[in-house]
């Protein structure tokens, strides 16, 4: 099939905003619909409205890689497969590319990046280094997303091919190292960043704390979050502050 | 705080745009701290305060992993609402590190809520439309995302506003107690927070390296930033 190179622009622009209407019902699957949608618009008369309602069915998977899904099942579609197996190829896709989008990106491109540009900062490079990770980050984002999306629309029903790609399976191999290398790189350079201004005193007791929370948090992560230390103790030093006076 | 209007209104409509990145679209991570706190402190003509608060919740921002349906608070607004405090604060760098995180703590807080809040309400409005959405009208189905997508912006709005709102109050309510006795207690807050920071960092990443081989890249990663950070005193 000859792709619909207006329709796949169309669709990856509305892939952009494929959590528009997050919710606990359908999940993605609403901005799925819309995001599928451009490229249903030439089925036949009766063939159109059931696959747009088909499409807006619940899904959820990391965002980067729903175009794959979307691809895949309008593809699947404009092949003529039954309406259950297009329903069971949606199902079927949510876990894998959570997953994948969850290792490759969540905990793989964003942190990397992030720990980079951290480190950048803490050694003196200032915004550049925030536009920096804008950009770069961005590069990989779109490319990610147009790529599944490609991928999805060439491979149809048999789009698990794609999720075995060896581009992908070599940037989970190379991702997971590099990101716990930077980050922990990362770590004590913002430390010594945050605490520049701290007297010896200050720096002390940050560093101990420091260590407490941290325990706190491996030892109960099940009740225990950076959010809710952070207030607890944000209240406990407002209190030793203002008895202080 | 005392800021001009014209810098509210950037600010609002950056905490907003903010917000609306962080989930809904286009997901492009100016949302993330780092950015949000920088073009936060580009507003206020004060890029360092913006780049130490966004150091700081960055470092929180590593407690959460977004999957599925799991509930986190929301940084990105709460960054700029930090930067607004802290460039207002009076008495230093230390000060405003440390009011402006609680300021940011707070408005991170909120945000997690509204984003909750704001699912259900969805969920309510697409269980609702199921009928015409079951029909395949793509005007219907436009239209219920389109909504999402406004009341997500409408929501982020909001939680800028509070933050705002908790910036301006920050400092007659708190600053002066906090600035007694050589600023200490000030001090004490500004260490908290950022041990808090480091802590969360350090334990969130640690759940993503697991105990695999890549745990030996970040113990070398870690004693690599350790010598740099030894070497740059």
């Amino acid at each position: 099939m000859a792709p619909l190179k207006g329709a796949l622009g169309r669709a990856l622009l509305r892939l952009f905003a494929v959590q528009g209407s997050y919710n606990y019902e359908r999940m993605l699957g609403v901005g799925v619909g819309v995001a599928e949608e451009p490229l249903l618009r030439d089925l036949a008369d009766g063939k159109y409205r059931p696959a747009v309602a088909r499409g807006a069915h619940f899904f959820n998977s990391h965002p980067y890689l729903t175009g794959l899904a979307v691809g895949a099942a309008a593809r699947a579609e404009h092949d003529g497969a039954p309406p259950d197996q297009i329903e069971r190829l949606r199902e079927a896709l949510c876990g894998p590319l959570g997953s994948l989008g969850d290792r490759l990106v969540w905990a793989g491109w964003l942190p990397l990046l992030s720990g980079l540009t951290i480190a950048a900062i803490a050694l003196g490079a200032g915004w550049f280094a925030v536009a920096g990770f804008l950009i770069v980050y961005n590069i990989g984002h779109v490319a990610l997303r147009w790529w599944a999306l490609n991928a999805g629309w060439t491979y149809g029903a048999r789009v698990s091919v794609a999720l075995h790609s060896p581009m992908l399976q070599k940037a989970l191999a190379l991702l997971g190292p590099a990101m716990a290398f930077a980050v922990g790189f990362a770590l004590p350079l913002a430390a010594r960043f945050l605490a520049v201004p701290f007297p010896r005193w200050g720096q002390l007791a940050a560093v101990v704390t420091a260590g407490l929370v941290f325990l706190a948090l491996r030892w109960r992560s099940d009740r225990l979050n950076g959010l809710r230390m952070a207030l607890g103790l944000s209240a406990v030093a407002l209190v030793v502050g203002l008895i202080w006076q | 705080m005392i800021l001009p209007i014209e810098v509210l209104i950037a600010l609002l409509v950056w905490g907003t745009l903010v917000g609306v990145d962080l989930v809904s679209l286009p997901q492009m991570m100016i949302a993330r701290p780092l950015v949000a706190g920088t073009v936060a402190g580009a507003i206020l003509g004060d890029i360092p305060t913006g780049l130490r608060l966004g150091v700081v919740f960055e470092l929180l921002q590593y407690d959460i992993l977004p999957v599925g349906a799991v509930r986190y608070p929301e940084y990105g607004p709460a960054t700029v609402a930090a930067v607004a405090t802290a460039h207002a604060a009076p008495g230093g760098e230390v000060l405003g590190l440390g009011l402006g995180a609680l300021v940011g703590l707070v408005t991170a807080l909120v945000g997690g809520v509204t984003i909750n809040g704001l699912r259900r309400l969805n969920s309510r409005i697409v269980h609702a439309a199921a009928a015409t959405l079951e029909s395949g009208d793509p005007g219907a189905l436009v239209r219920v995302h389109v909504g999402g997508l406004l009341r997500d912006g409408l929501r982020a709005a909001l939680v800028t506003s509070v933050g705002l709102v908790l910036a301006w109050l920050a400092r007659p309510l708190l600053a002066g107690a906090l600035a007694v006795r050589d600023g200490r207690p000030a001090l004490l807050l500004a260490a908290v927070v950022v041990a808090a920071g480091l802590a969360a960092g350090a334990a969130g990443t640690l759940r993503l390296v697991g105990t695999g081989p890549n745990l030996k890249w970040f113990a070398a990663g870690l004693g690599g930033g350790l010598l740099v950070a030894v070497w740059l005193r």
